[in-house]
C-alpha cells in the first residue's frame, strides 16, 4: 500500500529529476564538446599570440639584438621614446591618416552598401567587383597604384588633364603622399565594409520601414531615423576594426613611399619594422610597439564610449 | 596590412622562447658531415631567378672540382630575419651572400667568423681585391668577409638626346648643369623631359664627396655635412631644379619596363652597373653611354660603392670547408672571372676585373674607371638610420621647395646627430 501510494508520486518526482539528470547529462556532454572545439584556436592563441605578445613587454625593458642574451635595461627604452622625434613624427603621421581614412570609410562602405541593397540580379556582380580590391595583395596593388599616380604619366593625372585638372604630383610630394595612401587603403579595404553592412541592413526589420513609410518619412528620414539608428553596433564594430587597422598601417606606406617624402608617410609600424628588423634593436622596437599598443587600446576606448554615448 | 610584420615580430619572440626555453639544452648535435666523408655545406643567398642560376653555376663549378665538399645553395627571400632565428637555434648556414655594407651592424655582434687568420694562412694578401670592398668588410682591424663583387654610381646618359641638343657628355658640375639645362623638355609649362635624373637624394653623399666634403666625422661620432660643401652640393640643385630640369614625383612609380631612363625620359641619370642588362633589355631603342661622374667644383672626383661578399658566420659547423668555397670564389681570378661573366658584375678580384671583358667593354670601362675614386659608406651602424631617417627625408622637402638649403642642412644635422648617437653600437 505505502509501495503502490508511494509509486505513482515517486514515479511522478522520478520524472522531473530524470529529465534534470538527462539535461545536465547533456549539458556536460555540450560543455565537453565545447571545451573540445575551443581548445585548439585557444592554445594556438596562447602560444602563438599571448606568449610572444608577454615576451614582447620583457623584451621591451631590455637591450637585446637576438644573437646575444637581452640585459635589463628598466625604462632606458621608453625613455628613448621620450626624445625620439621621429617616433613622435610617426604618430602625427598615422594620427592624419585616421582622421582622414576612417570617416571617408565609414561613408563610403555604407554608400556603397546602401547602393547595393537591393535584389535586383547585377547587384552581385557590383558587390564582386567592389570585393576584388580586398582579395588583391596589398603589395601588388599599391605598386601599380603607384605608377597609376605618376605626376607626369600616370593614368589618374591623364585623366584629371583630360577634364582641364592639373593633378598633383600624389606620392612625390610630401603634402599629397598621405592623401594618395589614404586612397589606395580606401580602395583596398572598402570592398569587406561594404560587407559588413550588407549584412547589418539585411538585418534591418522591414516593418520598421513600413511604419516609417505610413508615417510619410522620405527616403532621407528614412535613412535618418531607421537606417542609421539601426546600424549603430554595425557601424561601432566597423569604426573600432577600421581604426585598429588604420593604426598598424605599413605595406602600402613600405611600398608607395618608403615612408617618404620627408618622413610625411612614415609610420609607427615602418619605424618599428627598422628598429627591429634592419637595425637589430629588439628591446626598442618592443617599447615602441608597445607604447603603440597602448595608444591603440586608448584610442579604441574613447571610440566606444563616444558611441556609446551617441545611444542616449 | 601588417600581416608579414606581425607573423615576423611572432616569429622573432617565438625564437627568444625557445633559447629561454631549451636554453643549452641543445649543444650541436646535427654534424652536416657524413659517414661517405663528404662535408655539405649550405650557402644561403637571397637571390632567386636569374641570381639563383648564377650561383648554381658556382655551386656545381665548385662541387665538381671538390668531390669532398658538396656545396648546396638554398634561396632565402627574407635571409636576414632567417640569419637571426637560425643563429639562435645553432641552424646557421656556412656560407652567405653578404650585402656588405651590413658589416658594421653585424660585426659587433660576433656572428660572422673573422678570416685574418685563414689569410694569413693560405698566404693570400688582402691587396688581391678592392681595397674599398674590403675596409667595407673589416671592423676593429678584423677582416669578416671576401668581397665577390664591385659596383660604383657612374652617369648614364641617353646618347640620341646628348646629339640632337649639342652637349657632350659632362665631365665636371658646371658641365652637368649646363648639359642638364639644354636637355630638358617642357610643354606648356609641363616637364616632359629631365634633363637630369634627381629623384634620389640620397646621392647627396656622392655629391658631396666631389665636392671634397663629408658625411660624418671620422670616428662617425657626428655628422658633418652641414658644411660649405654640403651648401655647395644643395646650391647646384636648387640651380638646376630653378631651371626646371626636375620635379619631384616625376618618376615615382615607373619601375624595369617603365623606366624613365630606358623611356627616354630622363636623359641623364647617376646610376650602378646593375642596370646595364636592365637597359639593355627594356630600352631597345635607347642607345646609352656610360661616363665616369663629373667631378665637383674643387676637381675632386668620387662614387658611391657598394657591392657583396661571401662572409661565414660564426656559428656555421664547416668552417674549413666553408672557407675553401670562399676562396676559391673569390680569391682565385679564374673562378672570380667565371662568376664576373656569369652573373655580369664587377669581380671583388682586382687580377679579374682588369680582365678585357670588362676594360674592353665600352660599358664596363667607365664603370672599372668610377671605382678607382670610388668610395663604400662609412663603416658604422648608425650611418644608414641616420641617411634615411635625418638626411634623405630634409633634403626631400629641399627638392620640393619647401626647406631652403641651410634649413634643410641644419635640421638633418640636429636629428642626424642624435640618430647617430642612437643607433651607433659602441
Amino acid at each position: 500500500m505505502t509501495r503502490t501510494l508511494a509509486g505513482p508520486p515517486a514515479v511522478g518526482r522520478a520524472s522531473p529529476g530524470h529529465a534534470k539528470q538527462r539535461r545536465s547529462r547533456m549539458s556536460r556532454h555540450q560543455a565537453r564538446a565545447g571545451v573540445l572545439f575551443a581548445t585548439p584556436p585557444m592554445v594556438l592563441f596562447l602560444i602563438f599570440t599571448v606568449l610572444p605578445v608577454a615576451g614582447a613587454l620583457g623584451l621591451s625593458f631590455t637591450s637585446y639584438d637576438v644573437f646575444t642574451p637581452p640585459q635589463w635595461t628598466g625604462l632606458q627604452n621608453y625613455a628613448r621614446l621620450l626624445e625620439d622625434a621621429t617616433f613622435f613624427t610617426t604618430l602625427k603621421n598615422i594620427l592624419l591618416y585616421c582622421a582622414m581614412f576612417v570617416p571617408v570609410m565609414i561613408a563610403a562602405s555604407l554608400l556603397l552598401a546602401v547602393a547595393l541593397n537591393s535584389r535586383l540580379p547585377a547587384m552581385s556582380v557590383f558587390r564582386t567587383i567592389y570585393y576584388i580590391p580586398v582579395v588583391t595583395s596589398p603589395v601588388a596593388a599599391a605598386t601599380v597604384w603607384t605608377w597609376m599616380l605618376n605626376s607626369h604619366y600616370g593614368p589618374i593625372n591623364e585623366i584629371l588633364g583630360f577634364f582641364g585638372i592639373p593633378g598633383p604630383a600624389w606620392v612625390g610630394d610630401s603634402s599629397t603622399a598621405m592623401v594618395s595612401i589614404v586612397l589606395v587603403t580606401l580602395w583596398q579595404g572598402v570592398g569587406s565594409n561594404m560587407l559588413i553592412y550588407l549584412a547589418g541592413l539585411q538585418n534591418i526589420p522591414t516593418h520598421l520601414y513600413e511604419a516609417a513609410a505610413l508615417d510619410g518619412a522620405g527616403r532621407w528620414a528614412t535613412f535618418a531615423h531607421v537606417t542609421w539608428p539601426q546600424l549603430r553596433l554595425t557601424t561601432l564594430f566597423v569604426t573600432t576594426l577600421s581604426l585598429i587597422g588604420a593604426f598598424q598601417l605599413f605595406d602600402q606606406a613600405y611600398v608607395m613611399t618608403k615612408g617618404g617624402p620627408g618622413n610625411s608617410t612614415l609610420t609607427p609600424v615602418y619605424q618599428i619594422y627598422e628598429t627591429a628588423f634592419n637595425r637589430l634593436q629588439m628591446g626598442y622596437a618592443s617599447a615602441q610597439a608597445f607604447t603603440l599598443f597602448l595608444i591603440i587600446v586608448a584610442v579604441t576606448v574613447i571610440n566606444m564610449r563616444i558611441n556609446r554615448s551617441d545611444e542616449t | 596590412m601588417h600581416a608579414t610584420l606581425t607573423r615576423r615580430l611572432a616569429a622573432a619572440a617565438l625564437a627568444v622562447a625557445t633559447v629561454i626555453t631549451t636554453g643549452c639544452a641543445s649543444s650541436g648535435s646535427s654534424s652536416s658531415s657524413s659517414a661517405d666523408g663528404v662535408v655539405r655545406l649550405k650557402f644561403w643567398g637571397d637571390w632567386s631567378g636569374e641570381g639563383e642560376q648564377q650561383f648554381r653555376t658556382m655551386t656545381a663549378a665548385f662541387n665538381k672540382t671538390h668531390p669532398n665538399i658538396q656545396v648546396e645553395y638554398v634561396v632565402q627571400e627574407d635571409m636576414l630575419t632567417k640569419f637571426l632565428t637560425a643563429s639562435t637555434s645553432g641552424q646557421a648556414p656556412d656560407v652567405m651572400f653578404w650585402d656588405r655594407w651590413r658589416t658594421a651592424s653585424y660585426a659587433p655582434k660576433n656572428v660572422l667568423e673573422p678570416l685574418d687568420e685563414r689569410l694569413k694562412k693560405d698566404n693570400i694578401p688582402t691587396d688581391r681585391f678592392y681595397g674599398e670592398a674590403v675596409r667595407e668588410l673589416t671592423h676593429d682591424g678584423k677582416l669578416y668577409g671576401l668581397p665577390l663583387t664591385v659596383d660604383a654610381r657612374a652617369l648614364f646618359y641617353n646618347k640620341a638626346h646628348l646629339k640632337a641638343a649639342g652637349v657632350e657628355p659632362p665631365k665636371t658640375w658646371a658641365e652637368l648643369e649646363q648639359a642638364a639645362v639644354k636637355l630638358t623638355k617642357r610643354e606648356g609649362g609641363k616637364l616632359v623631359r629631365a634633363g637630369l635624373s634627381m629623384d634620389d637624394a640620397g646621392l647627396f653623399s656622392m655629391y658631396l664627396a666631389q665636392a671634397g666634403g663629408q658625411m660624418v666625422t671620422d670616428d662617425c661620432s657626428r655628422t658633418a655635412f652641414n658644411s660649405p660643401q654640403g651648401l655647395q652640393t644643395l646650391d647646384l640643385w636648387s640651380r638646376m631644379i630653378k631651371a626646371g630640369v626636375y620635379q619631384s614625383g616625376f618618376e615615382k612609380g615607373l619601375g624595369e619596363g617603365t623606366d624613365a631612363f630606358a623611356t627616354g625620359k630622363v636623359s641623364m641619370i647617376l646610376t650602378g652597373p646593375w642596370n646595364i642588362t636592365t637597359y639593355k633589355k627594356y630600352g631597345k631603342d635607347l642607345d646609352f653611354g656610360i661616363v665616369p661622374p663629373p667631378s665637383g667644383p674643387q676637381g675632386g672626383n668620387a662614387s658611391l660603392m657598394g657591392g657583396f661578399g661571401l662572409v661565414i658566420p660564426r656559428a656555421a659547423k664547416q668552417k674549413d670547408a666553408a672557407w675553401e668555397f670562399a676562396k676559391w670564389w673569390t680569391a682565385e681570378k679564374d673562378n672570380a672571372m667565371l662568376w664576373a661573366k656569369t652573373s655580369l658584375n664587377i669581380p671583388g678580384n682586382v687580377q679579374a676585373s682588369e680582365d678585357p671583358f670588362f676594360s674592353g667593354d665600352p660599358f664596363w670601362k667607365p664603370i672599372l674607371d668610377t671605382l678607382k675614386t670610388a668610395k663604400t659608406r662609412p663603416a658604422c651602424a648608425g650611418y644608414a638610420p641616420m641617411e634615411e631617417e635625418a638626411v634623405i627625408p630634409n633634403l626631400q622637402l629641399f627638392l620640393e621647395g619647401k626647406a631652403d638649403a641651410q634649413k634643410a642642412l641644419t635640421q638633418a644635422q640636429q636629428q642626424g646627430d642624435r640618430v647617430l648617437k642612437d643607433n651607433n653600437l659602441n
